[in-house]
């Protein structure tokens, strides 16, 4: 008891301060807590969207020169002497899908040009298309793995 | 009790008009149409709906040409945007197969559809265009200065929450103009610094537009921003009233006072 | 009544148009400046009201009847539509958009949103408030105008003057 005391006469708090402090920084971290959890659990977590690796059917099937557009896959695949690419058609510039052209590609929401190799030409486009990494799969197909970036130029040998 | 007494109750019909006066009475205390200052001030401030209304305004804020209605005829588009937006929650479902389809329906099928659909989206249009010009009426008219600073920046929440419930219901439809509009409107969010990126990904829900999109703009069109939207017109028109109603050429030179009124 | 201890705890100011005081009897406040300024509310506001509402409702009735709102093909990831327009209201931020993303879509809207909240505290005189165009407000009344035409000519140029690729085009040339 009398210790209580002797504390409670300490400058800056007394017993009845420190259990307001207590009770509303409880309150304080408890909110803070719970706001964090409301915002993970708006965080998608599950992808529902489209899978990210897909397959582009045999190298054998694509003649030299071509641009062959997945429109599904938002992808088009180019053979060239280099050997293959695998680049997206989603404009960098606000995620319009760009169409082809004689000298490469260009977006018809804001007029970003793009040439064969996906650099950019004009318009407002910041950067040039994405390169999706090439390989081969177990089974002799092409595969696309749109979650792995590769630096524009990069060809893959089949 | 005596005969005298039996004799002077009510004859029957009269009996049931009683009875249905007394309804009628404890559902409108003072009368039917207030006769008197007493009877119109009761009107008022006895009504839950009307006594966000003060019991008296001034001449000046009646004046149509001072206000052009602007802000009433915006809070009627959102009532009206709100009846209609319910009804259309009835056949409208937010799925990326099966509303175009619904839209169709409403459209065609469904008695009325159309004239629900076409009133939201006109409403909607000009709901937008009615806030817009109801804010530039404020501000012409001076009517943001002292003590009315604090209605000002809810008014401009306001702007943003109706801005934000178009944009949202821009996308509801899932036809092309939907699909490229958001997909466009998101891809800027996502160029803000630091919060950008995670920002689309939380209104999308993924990383494109997609079913998951759409059920997180439907949450956010049909409850979320509505509801916020009501909560902060209260505010508004609460401050009204706190900063002495409407603007009036009075408040000029009035010297500047601290803490709120 | 008690008129000593009210005017005690509710000081009177003239800016207030109301009052916190008794019912009384009579069809003058005692607030305000000029008390012959104020009407009820009953009717004079609830008749304005009502009537706006009812236009609001007729208008937009005539309207739907009249013309159907817009609705176009089912969405299609793979080809947006050329030129891809957003609502009007957006079009002066898609053609700013146009120019630079990070610039046009983000920093200008912020600024824009920043600088309307900044407004009341920067323009503080209580002067010219209540009436339109004030003289001694030209300047703020100028700027804001002119802010507002900036907004509508990108709106119009967004609205009519771009075609395919989002290039320049002149809406009565291009009409065939
Ligand atoms: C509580 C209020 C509201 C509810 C419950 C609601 C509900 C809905 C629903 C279910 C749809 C889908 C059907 C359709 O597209 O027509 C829709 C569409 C839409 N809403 Fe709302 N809404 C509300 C308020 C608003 C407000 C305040 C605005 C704008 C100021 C707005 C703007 C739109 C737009 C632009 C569409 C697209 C209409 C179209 O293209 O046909 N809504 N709303
Ligand atoms: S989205 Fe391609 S230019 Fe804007």
């Amino acid at each position: 008891m009398k210790k209580t005391n002797v504390r409670m006469q300490q400058p800056g708090m007394d017993r009845r301060t420190f259990l307001t402090a207590l009770g509303l920084g409880g309150v304080g971290v408890s909110a803070l807590i719970a706001a964090v959890g409301n915002l993970l659990y708006l965080k998608p977590a599950v992808d529902y969207g489209p899978p990210t690796v897909i397959r582009a059917g045999r190298p054998g099937e694509y003649k030299e020169g071509i641009k062959e557009v997945l429109e599904d896959q938002r992808v088009v695949i180019v053979r060239d002497k280099k050997g293959f690419a695998a680049i997206s058609i989603t404009c960098t510039h606000l995620g319009c899908t760009v169409g082809t052209s004689d000298a490469g590609f260009e977006c018809p929401c804001h007029g970003s040009q793009y040439d064969n190799d996906g650099f950019v030409t004009g318009g407002p486009a910041p950067r040039p298309l994405d390169w999706y990494q090439v390989s081969i799969a177990p089974n002799g197909e092409l595969e696309i793995d749109k979650s792995v970036k590769v630096p524009p130029g990069t060809f893959f040998k089949a | 009790m005596n005969d005298s007494t039996q004799n002077a109750r009510p004859a029957p019909r009269n009996r049931l008009a009683e009875f249905g006066n007394h309804i009628y009475r404890s559902l409108f205390r003072y009368g039917r149409v207030p006769q008197d200052a007493e009877g119109q001030s009761y009107a008022v401030f006895n009504s839950l709906f009307l006594h966000i209304h003060p019991v008296k305004v001034s001449r000046h804020s009646l004046r149509f040409g001072y206000t052009l209605g602007l802000g009433v005829i915006a809070t009627a588009l959102f009532l009206v945007l709100t009846f209609t937006g319910i009804w259309l929650m009835f056949y409208y479902f937010p799925s990326a197969s099966e509303a175009y389809n619904r839209m169709l329906d409403l459209r065609s099928a469904v008695d009325f559809g159309f004239v629900l659909r076409n009133v939201h989206k006109w409403g909607a249009e000009l709901m937008v265009l009615v806030v817009i010009l109801h804010m530039a009426r404020v501000f012409f008219t001076g009517a943001y200065k002292p003590p009315r600073e604090f209605n000002w920046l809810v008014g401009i929440l306001l702007l943003l929450l109706t801005l934000g419930l178009s944009f949202t219901g821009y996308l509801l439809p899932w036809d092309q103009l939907a699909f490229w509009a958001i997909t466009v409107g998101t891809s800027i969010a996502g160029y803000a610094p630091v919060l950008g990126p995670p920002l689309r990904r939380f209104l999308l829900g993924g990383d494109v537009v997609g079913q998951e999109a759409l059920v997180r703009f439907y949450v956010l069109h049909v409850v979320i921003l509505p509801g916020l939207l009501s909560i902060f017109l209260a505010v508004h028109f609460w401050r009204i009233r706190k900063d002495g109603g409407l603007s009036h050429p009075d408040d000029n030179d009035i010297p500047p006072k601290g803490g709120g009124r | 009544m008690n008129e000593v201890n009210t005017k005690h705890v509710y000081p009177e100011d003239p800016s207030k148009t109301y009052g916190l005081m008794e019912l009384v009897k009579g069809t003058k406040p005692t607030v305000g400046l000029q008390p012959d300024d104020m009407v009820f509310t009953w009717p004079h506001l609830l008749v304005r009201e009502l009537t706006l509402f009812v236009v609001v409702v007729a208008v937009l009735l005539v309207l739907a009847f009249l013309f159907n709102a817009p609705l176009e093909e089912l969405a299609n990831p793979n080809h947006p539509p050329n030129p891809a327009k957003a609502p009007w209201y957006f079009l002066g931020l898609q053609e700013l958009v146009s120019y630079s993303a990070v610039i046009g879509g983000v920093m200008i809207p912020t600024l824009i949103v920043l600088g309307l909240a900044l407004v009341p505290f920067v323009d503080r005189k209580r002067t010219g408030i209540g009436v339109w165009f004030a003289k001694e407000r030209s300047l703020a009344n100028g700027l804001f105008l002119t802010f507002l035409i900036l907004m509508l000519v990108l709106i119009i140029v967004g609205m009519f003057f771009r075609g395919p690729n989002w290039g320049f085009v002149i809406p009565w040339e291009s009409a065939q």
